[in-house]
């Protein structure tokens, strides 16, 4: 009896080392984990040698502050396939929402020895003190979506653009509808992406002489269903409109949602929304659907860029300070539908723009494209 | 039979040293695997970054100790850490208040919240784990009514289109953000608190008297102690340790995260419950806190080094709990003190 539950530490005691061991072996091998679910890209050709410190092997880190979601879980895919691209290896600290865990493994991620640090997403005053850190010890910090230029000039900073994004929905807005309309918006305000959106949206409104009837929306966790009713209240008392713009795909959801609760005044007025998945591609291109044109990125594609934007800096092709943007694309109904696209693939295969490869691309770097 | 006997007190032997130095053996063994394996592992900027990382959970940890001490669990000390978190934020934020004056709010906070709870269990007879359960759901929620659910940070709009006046201050970062020599400030208060806390409950007598009201509170009574009185002081305590918990966490973050905390719980009473098997005790302790803690910092920067996927870091912190039960509960002879909370 004895005898085995000495027997029993023994064990446990070694399955612990042997648990530490074994996940060596599984994970410095990176694209192992990618190969499972995620979307696998393919690789450009390079045409040159790689410069210091890529000439060695090379280890990174990016530091994200949430891994939930698909958004994410693409996002950290494209990282993953580019680092392996380049035979890179790659940590990955996911703070799991909770901000000071995201604090406590910056500090880690610095003190582990890497050689370059993305981080991404998070509160600029809990993130600033370890990316000035970083910095002074000579590691090389590119940030995605985190507003903390003034504390930290010295870091890359990169982020989707927005303004492009609703510069060109809007643009097709006004070739669709002209000027001199009367609409209405869906947004709301003191979210960063969705902020900057609503800049381009005020100016548009100023230069097509636009009037906007109503300003509604609803961001909450089920912000589709919650803001449908909002739009539904608007829509009754502003039946004139002709077009609404909603700048975020759960309040374009929310919006169509809307429109089909009220058919009799609903019809003819377009939709012009933000984002793109599997599931909007769907919607837009259903039969009778008001959602015309909306702006996309690609997660794998900008995970990938961040990436390669990080390389860049790492061998000093890109100075400290520099701010990187992800350009958008414009994705109509009508181009979906005379193209046939049913999900993401098709519309990587029908717009290869939304790889953006040829972002942060230099001629050592082997882009990813998905 | 004389050679079954002596084989049966070696093994004894062997199995008593397994109880005592075993877990501690572990520890040390896989911190000279992970330095040996990880070069980065044991220099210094990393080791203090993994003691920083474990000084939240230690406190805690610590606060979690107390309440095992005395046969209860308190259940509501993350929570009590987000309210110290929100406290600090709003006064210094909202009302534009020094520093030090935050840590006082703070801590007169978790005072009444240590009170309230010591009032629901003593006073009310509730059972501990439902006390404290409840509270825990109370302060979470009732937190979040001045702020209207927003995270409170420098420069934001208040509900009346104003902007708040004040920020952190650069003295209050320090609680987290200094340090004393090389040593990380939140390190030092760790190493203190840990050494109080041993203090007060192995070298004095109220101390002596909370392990007695938890092992045999009937007893404790019949021998004239004010039992009542022990039991809700764990919870004053406990409050407070997870107030200072909260300090620390907040002067982290530099934000009033509404988030924060939450996830501390799970991993206080973890690394509390590990704390039982050092040095073969079986009972809760505040040196064994800390090396729970310890453990489990360990274990995850090691393993994250190794480029273990973060998703995995949940499954070997439970495997290090189990695992340390193994040693208190499975091979320990010992008639264990420690008392389930009912």
């Amino acid at each position: 009896m004895r005898n085995s539950k000495v027997l029993m530490a023994a064990i446990t005691g070694a399955s612990l080392l042997a648990l530490a061991a074994c996940s060596q072996g599984t994970t410095t091998d990176p694209t192992s984990a990618s190969s499972s679910s995620a979307d696998s890209g393919t690789t450009t050709e390079v045409t040159a040698d790689a410069p210091a410190p890529f000439d060695g092997p090379v280890r990174i880190a990016i530091v994200q502050q949430s891994g939930q979601g698909d958004y994410f879980q693409q996002y950290l895919n494209g990282t993953r396939q580019q680092a392996a691209a380049l035979g890179v290896e790659l940590d990955v600290y996911d703070a799991q929402g909770d901000n000071a865990t995201q604090a406590s493994q910056l500090d880690q991620a610095i003190a582990s020895g890497v050689d370059g640090i993305v981080v991404r997403h998070g509160y600029p005053d809990t993130l600033c003190p370890g990316v000035n850190a970083a910095i002074e010890k000579g590691i090389p910090v590119v940030i995605y979506d985190v507003e903390i230029q003034t504390c930290a000039p010295d870091a890359v900073q990169t982020q989707q653009s927005d303004a492009d994004m609703a510069g060109l929905v809007l643009d097709q807005m006004l070739k669709d509808i002209g000027t001199d309309q009367k609409v209405g918006y869906v947004n709301v305000a003191g979210i960063a992406p969705l902020d900057r959106r609503d800049v381009v949206w005020r100016a548009a409104l100023d230069t097509n002489g636009w009037q906007q009837m109503f300003y509604t929306g609803s961001f909450t966790n089920s912000t589709a269903t919650d803001t449908a009713p909002m739009v539904s209240s608007a829509l009754k008392s502003n039946p004139d409109v002709v077009a609404i713009y909603a700048p975020y795909d759960e309040f374009t959801k929310g919006t169509l949602s809307a429109l089909e609760q009220n058919p009799d005044i609903a019809s003819g007025i377009k939709v012009y929304g933000a984002d793109i998945s599997a599931a909007d591609i769907e919607l837009m291109t259903a039969e009778g659907s008001q959602w015309v044109a909306t702006g996309a990125t690609d997660p794998n594609a900008i995970g990938a860029a961040v990436t390669r934007t990080l390389f860049l800096h790492m061998a000093g092709e890109l100075p400290k300070g520099a701010t990187v943007d992800f350009p958008p694309i414009l994705v109509t109904q009508d181009f979906l539908r005379q193209n046939n696209i049913k999900n993401m693939d098709d519309l990587r295969a029908a717009e290869p723009a939304l790889n953006i490869s040829d972002v942060s691309g230099a001629d050592w770097i082997p882009s990813v494209t998905f | 039979m004389t050679g079954q006997l002596s084989e049966t007190t070696t093994l004894t032997r062997i199995q008593d040293w397994v109880v005592k130095y075993g877990f501690i053996a572990v520890t040390v063994g896989l911190f000279v695997y992970f330095a040996i394996t990880e070069p980065a592992f044991a220099t210094s900027s990393s080791l203090f970054s993994m003691l920083k990382f474990a000084s939240v959970t230690a406190i805690l940890g610590l606060g979690v100790t107390f309440t095992m001490v005395v046969g209860g669990l308190d259940l509501s000390i993350g929570a009590t850490a987000g309210l110290a978190v929100q406290l600090a934020a709003m006064t210094m934020v909202f009302y534009n208040l020094t520093g030090p004056t935050a840590v006082v709010a703070v801590l007169l906070g978790g005072l009444v919240v240590g009170l309230l709870n010591a009032l629901l269990i003593v006073v009310f007879r509730i059972p501990d784990l439902l006390a404290t359960l409840g509270m825990m759901f109370v302060i979470q929620g009732a937190k979040l009514i001045p702020v209207d659910g927003q995270s409170v940070s420098s420069g934001m709009v208040l509900r009346d289109g104003s902007v708040a006046p004040g920020s952190f201050t650069p003295d209050f970062l320090k609680i987290d953000r200094g340090f004393i020599g090389p040593v990380p400030l939140p390190v030092v208060i760790m190493l203190a608190l840990v050494a109080l806390s041993w203090f007060v409950l192995s070298r004095t007598t109220w101390g002596r008297l909370m392990y007695a009201v938890g092992a045999n509170p009937e007893a404790a009574r019949l021998a004239g102690v004010r039992v009542g009185f022990y039991h809700g002081l764990a919870y004053v305590i406990s409050a407070l340790l997870a107030s200072v918990g909260g300090l620390i966490l907040v002067s982290r973050i530099g934000q009033g995260d509404v988030n924060a905390g939450s996830s501390s719980l799970l991993e206080a009473v973890a690394v509390a419950l590990v704390g039982t098997s050092v040095l073969g005790m079986g009972k809760p302790n505040a040196w064994g806190t800390l090396l729970g803690a310890l453990l489990v910092g360990i274990v995850l920067t090691g393993l994250t080094m190794k480029g273990m996927q973060y998703y995995h870091q949940d499954t070997a912190k439970g495997l290090v709990v189990i695992v340390a039960l193994l040693f208190s509960f499975t091979l320990s002879r010992k008639k264990l003190r420690y008392t389930p909370a009912t």
